[in-house]
C-alpha cells in the first residue's frame, strides 16, 4: 500500500468533536497521527503505462508531444519545455527581451526562483509590495518603481490566484515594457477564461512534482505570445550552449497527468469551497479572496487571522499567529508559514554576489538598494497574520480530511482563551522577517 | 540499456510513489551519488540536470565566478561558449592540472583534477550530469548553486549567516529527477556487468 491508498481511512467528521479539548492541551486531535500523511503526486496505472510506452518512442517526440498538448491546453502560441521552473522563467525573460542590466519588477512575496531567474537573465530584480487582498503584485507599487531602464513587469500568480493582469497589462503597454508571468503556482488558473501562461507576452511555469500539475520529478515550461519572443529564447540557448532540456521521462509522466488535470482542479476547487465555508463560520479566520472573473488554482491556501475579532487585538499579531499555528499542528493540520521574509531579505539578495563579483548588479548600481521593512508593509503584515496550507487541498485529499481541516480551524477559533494563554507562556519571538529567511 | 530494463526501472520508481527530488524519503538520488562516488573514486557527488549544469557546478564549486579565469587547456566549443555565458575565461597555463576533467558516462577511471565533470546524458534518459570531488567545500558550493539542493534542504529552516562563505549568489534549479536518476543508476550498473562479462 504505497501509492494506491493512505495507510488508514480518515474517520467521518463529527461536529461533536469540536467541543472537545484542544489537542495541544491533552484532547484528541481531529486528525490522528496515523491519518495525517497525504501522498502526492497521485501516480496511477496510466502513468506507469505511459512511461512504458514512452520507452519505445523517440525521446524528442515524447517531450514535443507533451509540450504541444500542454501549450494547447493553456492556449499559448509557443512553448519551450525545460528542465525546471527556474529555467523556464529565465527563458521567459530572455524571450521578453530582457538584457543584462535591465530592471525587472517583481513582487516581494514569491518563491526565490522568481528573482533568481531575473539575475540568471542578467537583470536586476526590483522588488515591490503586494496587494493586501490578492497577495499578488500591487499595480500601483509597480507603477511607482518603473524607471527608464525597466524592461519588464514580472507578476507572480502567487498561491495560484492570477495577478491583476488587466491593470498590469495596461501599465506595461503605457511604458512600452513587457509583461512576463510567473505562473508556477497557477496551473489551470484563469482570468476571464484565459489560462495563466497565456496572459502575458511570455510566461514561465514550474512543473516540478510538488506542484498542482506535476511532471516526473522536475520540469518547467516557458510560453511565448509571439514567434519572435520564442525564437529569441531558442537562439539564446543555442548561442550560449545552455542545456535546459526536459527529460523524456519527466515528459511522459506529464502527458498522462495532463489528462487528469481537470479532475485534480475540480477536487481542489471543491476542497477550497469546503474549507472556505468552515473558515467563514469562524470570527478568527477568513479564506483567500478571489476577484470576480478569476479562477484560483489553490496551489497554496493562505488563511488570514483576525485576532481583534475574538478579543485578541491587544496581542502582537505574529504571536497570535504563532500560537494558532501550534494549536492547528497539534490537531493534525499541517499549516505552515510558507515564506517568513520578503525575498529581498534572503541572503542572495542581501549579498548580491550574482554570477560572481557582483555581476549583473554592478551593471546598474542605480537599481540596487538595501531594502528595509518599510518598503514592504503589506508583505510583512501578510506574513505576520496568515497561515498556509500547501498540498492539503489537492487530490487525493478527500471530503473527510478537508472537512476535518475545517473543523480544526473552527475548534481553535473557539478558544481565544487558549491562544492568549499560549502567547503568554511562550518567550517573545522576533517578528517573522527578523528571523532567518527560509526558502519555503 | 535494454528497453525492458528501462521499463522495469520506471515501473519500480513510479510504484514507490516517490518522484520528487526534495522528498526526504527519496532513495534514488543518494543511490546514484554513492554509485558515482565509488566508480570514480570521489568522496562527494553533486547531481545536476545537464552537462552544462555540471560545468557550472564545477566552476562554482571551485569558487570561480564572473570575471574570473579557469585553467583549461582546450575546452570544446560548447564548454567555451557556456563558460563565456558565465563570464569565465578558459586559460592555458594557470597551473599544472586543469580545473576540472570532463568525461562522458561510463568512462570509469580515477581523476586527478580537483573536480570531475560527468555527462550522464549519453545514457539516454535526457539531460543529466554530475560532479565528483574529494573536496567538501567544492561540493557544498555546488549544492548551494541548486535551489533546494542538499545544502539548502539541510539548512532551509535555519538559514543564517553562520557560514558566510557559503552564501549563494545566483541559483538555478539544477536538481535531477529521481526517476531519471534511477534509470541512470540501473544503466550504469548494467554496463559494468556487461564489461565484466566481456
Amino acid at each position: 500500500m504505497i501509492t494506491d491508498f493512505p495507510a488508514l481511512p480518515v474517520p467521518l467528521p463529527d461536529e461533536a468533536e469540536l467541543a472537545g479539548e484542544l489537542a495541544a492541551l491533552g484532547g484528541e486531535p481531529l486528525l490522528g497521527k496515523g491519518v495525517r500523511r497525504t501522498l502526492f503526486p497521485v501516480i496511477t496505472k496510466e502513468d506507469v503505462f505511459g512511461a512504458l510506452l514512452a520507452v519505445r518512442k523517440d525521446p524528442d517526440r515524447v517531450v514535443a508531444d507533451f509540450a504541444g498538448a500542454y501549450r494547447d491546453y493553456v492556449g499559448a502560441a509557443y512553448a519551450l519545455p525545460t528542465a525546471s521552473g527556474t529555467s523556464s522563467l529565465h527563458l521567459a525573460l530572455v524571450g521578453a527581451g530582457v538584457e543584462p542590466g535591465d530592471e525587472v519588477i517583481v513582487p516581494a512575496l514569491t518563491f526565490i526562483a522568481t528573482a533568481q531567474a531575473v539575475v540568471a537573465a542578467g537583470g536586476i530584480p526590483v522588488f515591490v509590495d503586494i496587494d493586501p487582498d490578492t497577495y499578488c503584485m500591487d499595480p500601483a507599487a509597480a507603477a511607482a518603481a518603473i524607471t527608464g531602464r525597466t524592461r519588464a513587469l514580472m507578476p507572480v500568480h502567487v498561491h495560484g490566484l492570477p495577478a491583476d493582469v488587466v491593470a498590469l497589462r495596461a501599465l506595461a503597454d503605457r511604458h512600452g515594457i513587457a509583461l512576463v508571468e510567473d505562473a508556477s503556482h497557477a496551473h489551470s488558473a484563469s482570468v476571464g477564461g484565459a489560462i495563466a501562461g497565456s496572459l502575458g507576452d511570455t510566461a514561465g511555469q514550474s512543473l516540478m512534482a510538488d506542484k498542482n500539475f506535476p511532471l516526473g520529478g522536475e520540469g518547467g515550461i516557458a510560453f511565448f505570445a509571439t514567434e519572435q519572443a520564442y525564437q529569441r529564447a531558442v537562439d539564446y540557448l543555442a548561442r550560449h550552449h545552455i542545456d535546459y532540456g526536459m527529460s523524456w521521462v519527466a515528459a511522459a509522466f506529464g502527458s498522462s497527468q495532463l489528462e487528469r488535470l481537470p479532475y485534480y482542479d475540480a477536487v481542489r476547487a471543491r476542497n477550497a469551497t469546503l474549507l472556505g465555508e468552515a473558515l467563514r463560520g469562524t470570527e478568527l479566520f477568513t479564506p483567500p479572496y478571489v476577484p470576480d472573473g478569476h479562477v484560483h488554482a489553490y496551489n497554496m491556501y493562505r488563511a488570514r487571522l483576525h485576532p481583534e475579532a475574538v478579543g485578541l487585538g491587544d496581542l502582537p499579531i505574529h504571536a497570535v499567529t504563532d500560537a494558532v499555528h501550534e494549536l492547528l499542528v497539534a490537531e493534525g493540520v499541517p499549516a505552515r508559514e510558507w515564506q517568513n521574509a520578503p525575498i529581498p531579505f534572503h541572503l542572495p539578495f542581501r549579498h548580491r554576489a550574482g554570477f560572481g563579483n557582483g555581476w549583473p548588479f554592478t551593471l546598474n548600481p542605480g537599481a540596487v538598494r538595501d531594502y528595509t521593512p518599510a518598503d514592504f508593509p503589506v508583505t510583512i503584515a501578510t506574513l505576520e497574520s496568515t497561515l498556509v496550507l500547501c498540498r492539503e487541498l489537492r487530490s487525493p485529499v478527500e471530503w473527510e480530511r478537508v472537512t476535518r481541516y475545517g473543523h480544526a480551524f473552527a475548534k481553535v477559533a473557539r478558544r481565544p482563551d487558549a491562544i492568549r494563554d499560549l502567547v503568554a507562556q511562550r518567550a517573545p519571538r522576533p517578528r517573522p522577517y527578523e528571523r532567518a529567511a527560509r526558502l519555503g | 540499456m535494454r528497453e525492458f530494463d528501462t521499463a522495469l526501472v520506471l515501473s519500480r520508481v513510479l510504484t514507490s510513489g516517490v518522484v520528487m527530488s526534495i522528498e526526504r524519503n527519496d532513495r534514488e538520488l543518494p543511490g546514484l551519488e554513492r554509485l558515482l562516488g565509488q566508480r570514480y573514486g570521489g568522496a562527494k557527488v553533486c547531481l545536476v540536470n545537464s552537462r552544462t549544469a555540471a560545468v557550472h557546478a564545477a566552476v562554482a564549486g571551485l569558487g570561480l565566478g564572473h570575471g574570473d579565469q579557469v585553467a583549461l587547456a582546450d575546452p570544446p566549443a560548447w564548454q567555451r561558449a557556456f563558460l563565456g555565458w558565465l563570464g569565465i575565461t578558459p586559460v592555458r597555463g594557470l597551473g599544472d592540472t586543469p580545473a576540472f576533467e570532463y568525461r562522458e558516462a561510463g568512462e570509469f577511471a580515477p581523476f586527478s583534477a580537483p573536480v570531475l565533470v560527468v555527462d550522464l546524458t549519453p545514457l539516454g534518459f535526457g539531460p543529466a550530469g554530475a560532479i565528483v570531488t574529494d573536496d567538501e567545500t567544492v561540493w557544498a558550493r555546488a549544492e548551494r548553486l541548486k535551489i533546494f539542493g542538499a545544502y539548502d534542504l539541510r539548512t532551509m529552516w535555519t538559514q543564517d549567516e553562520a557560514d558566510p562563505e557559503l552564501v549563494p549568489g545566483v541559483q538555478f534549479n539544477y536538481r535531477l529527477s529521481p526517476l531519471v536518476a534511477a534509470c541512470i543508476r540501473t544503466s550504469l550498473t548494467a554496463q559494468s556487468r556487461l564489461r565484466k562479462a566481456a
